[in-house]
């Protein structure tokens, strides 16, 4: 009996998922503990292990399609084994009993069927999702039609059909090409053929060649400005980031840290054999604010106040695919030691791509950090489900007065975004100040870390 | 002053088009030119070499007919009358380059131009000097035989313009570089029966074309001419002395009645006072300019050999002076030409154009390959000359054409077809299905394009790799 390979459940928040790259191809032996697939949720990409021994006999599906939780992607046993039927889940409606020939899969199947089936006809949807892009709608249009339109490398969805229930055929095609001059068109044939094997329409290409033709660079031009669907992550970003800045009424505050002496003692540390970075220091003032103002750790959803009464530090890494944030949980509780172990733990992670999802949920305060970007001051959005987030810029040697003569000393500059809907101004003034006294307290530090 | 719309410095085959050019367009032209209208090109390359080529060959054929039924006896040549043959054919040419000019109306200038100005143009013959006012200037000055300054000066050492002067071959010929033209002069004189070493630092002569095409040329030049061929380390201790020419390779030491230096050449931007205009050359001097032939100076554009990044390719200067002129003159600027197709005059001959091989896998451009060898065309055993073979490297995805290397004979004027069937974009398959002359030459491209796919009607099936 074969093994079902289902799409597995990474965090208690993950309804679905899609395969990003199949490690194993098709015919391919694994071994318990191979790495199978990469899956996307809507945190990050996963490499997922594989459970069984064998050989991946079948994929059923293919990278990139978005499933339910517990769907059957494939399956591993022993070559030339008979595989039950499955249906490939479709993306965007299950078939209502799907997959009964796996009785261990189904009442998981079919419970997600119910949620992810769309909502009935003529009622709202309350999250439209864009439809999966390896399942578009099916164009009603006849073969021969289809054949025509292939060879033209123009795009059936802009013709309109005459024949039985608006379908596409020959004539409308033949029309189609003669209303748009199709016979004049100045077309090189490797431009043509790129454009067929690209699916570019070609009466959409600019041709910069010789009177206009259009030559292989303008179909590679237009290849390469061809809508491209987001990752499953980006949208997620987008969608959060939108949600937040178009929601959430931000108000910014911004203060400059006095950080020389703090970068003198760091040094006395780093030659002590104690290291410690920057952002070690930055969270940990964070921290110790927070505690003292706990309005700024806490959130609203417009209709009642969510305090919390741990801190759960989110800190924002920038990764090639986008921005992550993983979670330092119960923040207030780490020494200064335990704090940079986590913090690098986390980071490292996130690099690599292994951080769980559950790693990356339930921050109550973030900080982004760009300092190494060398940026004088920027605003941060406010994640989701949380009441403010702190932007920090590169330390930069500053002249400043003291005592009455100007004098050259490394300023960082921070900005506070809150929710100005439960952090009055002077509540964020107050944050953003405790912050920078905390940062340019030496004596404080002296204490957190001998 | 005499004011003009467009002044052209240099009357080579890049100059001498750009000023005819810009006068078809109706501008009011000067050419200016130091030496001799036609360049190098006319006068002291391309034109005399493939004259005394045309003697060398056809003296070599006549010796060797017998496999085709025609012998002769005692046959022999006269050097001297081949380069007066050369230098009349010369002569007509140049004769007709200063009549086309006159004819088109440009104002031909004697003597070595360089700017004053951005649009002020100084004009020294001995010791008369002149100025002109130049709304637009094109430079095309070209280049000339590098000659390293450890060769020494002497009467046995030549460079091609030199070697071009002499009314008698040497018995013997070192020749440094193997490059294109230390090839073609390597061949003319084998043929002509002169002992030929070829001393190359590089590891193949010819390296800028792929491993099959140069294995063709090397292996007729070596076996049939004799030619011997060093590759591989540099020629030192170069001594010429009353007798001869002596240098070490590795240990080993050469010597011949001559050395022909043909190590490149450099470009002619020294005498142009090119700070004047507000420009600079690169740090080996030549002039950088944009794909429209455009120097950093507005009004001044930059053609041919002079300009960085050049093929130094005669037919490339022509393309180039005509855009220049053009993108002077008009309001709509045009890019200048980028495939540009050349021609070896070595036996065989070379055609190439667009992508190498090694170009291809050094870019990583993934590519078919449809090769197809003259052995197998009737034509090219009619002639009874079947050494090499032409190839086209094509787009793996579209079957795009992207490059195309003869090597065989005639391979100089077959070359240009591929070049159309480049420029125009077209595919293997178009090609393929192009019905071409039976018997003739050009066939072997057509061949080669069904091989691409495997698909030869005159070559045996491939058997399948497993």
């Amino acid at each position: 009996m074969a093994q079902i390979v289902e799409m597995p459940k990474l965090s208690q928040t993950m309804e679905e998922g899609s395969i990003v790259k199949w490690r194993k191809k098709e015919g391919e032996p694994v071994k318990k503990g191979d790495i199978i697939f990469e899956i996307e949720t809507d945190k990050a990409v996963i490499e997922v292990e594989c459970f069984f021994e064998g050989t991946l006999l079948k994929i059923i599906v293919p990278e990139g399609q978005v499933v339910p939780v517990a769907a059957t992607v494939g399956f591993i046993g022993t070559p030339g084994e008979k595989l039950p039927d499955v249906v490939p889940p479709p993306a965007p409606a299950p078939k209502a009993e799907p997959a009964q020939a796996q009785p261990a899969a189904a009442p998981a199947a079919a419970a997600q069927a119910t949620s992810a089936a769309p909502a009935p006809s003529g009622m709202a949807q309350p999250r439209a999702k864009p439809a999966a892009p390896s399942a578009p709608a099916r164009l009603a249009i006849s073969p021969r039609a289809r054949a025509l339109v292939k060879v033209s490398a123009i795009d059936p969805s802009r013709i309109k059909g005459t024949g039985p229930g608006g379908r596409i055929v020959e004539e409308d095609v033949e029309a189609y090409l003669q209303q748009h001059h199709y016979a004049d068109l100045k077309i090189s044939p490797a431009a043509k053929k790129l454009a067929i094997s690209e699916g570019v329409d070609i009466l959409r290409v600019k041709g910069t060649g010789t009177s206009g033709r259009i030559m292989t660079h303008d179909v590679e031009r237009a290849v390469a400005e061809k809508p491209k669907a987001m990752s499953k992550m980006r949208q997620v970003i987008a969608q959060r980031l939108t949600e937040s800045f178009t929601s959430t009424p931000h108000f910014y505050v911004t203060v400059g840290a006095d950080m020389t002496g703090l970068m003198t003692f760091r040094q006395e540390l780093k030659a002590a054999g104690k290291t410690f970075t920057v952002t070690d220091f930055i969270l940990e003032a964070v921290i110790l604010s927070l505690k003292e103002m706990p309005i700024v750790n806490s959130y609203t959803d417009g209709r009642s106040t969510m305090w919390r009464g741990t801190v759960e530090l989110g800190m924002a890494v920038a990764l090639e695919q986008g921005l992550v944030v993983p979670v330092i949980k119960n923040a207030e509780d780490l020494s200064m030691t335990e704090l940079h172990d986590v913090s690098q733990g986390l980071a490292a992670r996130a690099r690599e791509g292994k951080l769980l999802p559950d790693e990356m949920t339930g921050s109550s305060f973030t900080v982004s950090n760009m300092g190494m970007m060398n940026v004088e001051n920027f605003h941060a959005i406010i994640n989701p489900g949380e009441g403010a987030i702190l932007a920090v810029a590169s330390t930069i040697p500053q002249p400043v007065v003291r005592d009455g003569k100007i004098v050259i000393r490394s300023i960082m500059k921070m900005t506070l975004s809150v929710d100005h809907r439960i952090v009055d101004g002077s509540n964020a003034a107050n944050f953003a100040n405790l912050v920078k006294a905390k940062l340019e307290d030496v004596q404080l530090w002296k204490s957190l870390t001998l | 002053m005499e004011k003009f719309d467009v002044v052209v410095i240099g009357g080579g085959p890049g100059g001498y088009p750009a000023a005819i050019r810009a006068a078809q367009l109706g501008a009011r032209v000067a050419l200016v030119e130091k030496e001799l209208v036609g360049g190098t090109c006319l006068n002291w390359g391309c034109i005399p070499t493939k004259t005394l080529l045309a003697c060398s060959e056809l003296y070599w054929h006549a010796k060797h007919g017998s496999d085709k039924g025609v012998s002769a006896k005692d046959i022999s040549f006269d050097y001297a009358a081949m380069a007066a043959r050369k230098d009349s054919v010369v002569e007509k040419l140049r004769t007709g380059v200063g009549q086309l000019l006159k004819g088109n109306g440009v104002t031909v200038l004697e003597g070595l131009g360089s700017f004053e100005n951005r649009n002020r143009i100084k004009i020294v013959k001995g010791t008369e000097t002149t100025q002109v006012e130049a709304n637009g200037t094109i430079i095309a000055t070209g280049s000339i035989s590098a000659v390293p300054g450890f060769i020494p000066k002497h009467e046995r050492v030549l460079e091609s313009r030199g070697f071009l002067g002499l009314t008698r071959l040497p018995a013997s010929l070192l020749v440094l570089g193997g490059g294109v033209i230390g090839c073609e002069f390597a061949c003319m004189a084998a043929q002509l029966g002169v002992k030929v070493t070829i001393v190359e630092m590089l590891e193949d002569i010819l390296f800028m074309l792929d491993t099959d095409v140069r294995r063709e040329v090397r292996r007729r030049m070596e076996q049939e001419f004799g030619i011997r061929i060093l590759t591989g380390k540099p020629l030192e201790k170069i001594k010429a002395d009353a007798s001869k020419v002596s240098g070490s390779f590795g240990d080993e030491a050469l010597s011949a009645d001559m050395l022909l230096v043909s190590v490149g050449r450099r470009p002619v931007s020294q005498e142009l006072n090119l700070a004047a205009a507000g420009l600079a050359a690169n740090e080996k001097g030549f002039i950088p300019v944009d794909a429209y032939c455009r120097t950093a100076a507005a009004t001044i554009c930059a053609i041919g050999d002079v300009t960085a990044g050049s093929t130094q390719l005669a037919h490339a200067a022509t393309a180039q002076g005509v855009t220049a002129a053009e993108n002077l003159l008009r309001p709509k600027r045009v890019a200048a030409e980028t495939l540009v197709p050349a021609c070896i005059f070595t036996s065989p001959e070379i055609g190439s154009v667009g992508m190498t091989e090694q170009a291809a896998k050094q870019k990583n451009v993934p590519v078919v390959v449809g090769k197809f060898p003259f052995a197998a065309l009737g034509k090219a055993m009619t002639m009874g000359d079947t050494a090499g073979f032409v190839k086209w490297l094509a787009d793996e995805k579209t079957g795009r054409l992207l490059g195309a290397h003869a090597v065989g004979p005639h391979a100089t004027e077959l070359i240009s077809q591929a070049a159309v069937a480049i420029r125009a974009e077209l595919t293997v398959d178009e090609l393929g299905r192009t019905i071409h002359c039976h018997p003739t030459l050009s066939e072997s491209w057509m061949e080669a394009a069904h091989a691409v796919h495997g698909e030869c009607i005159h070559a045996a099936p491939k058997r399948k790799a497993k």
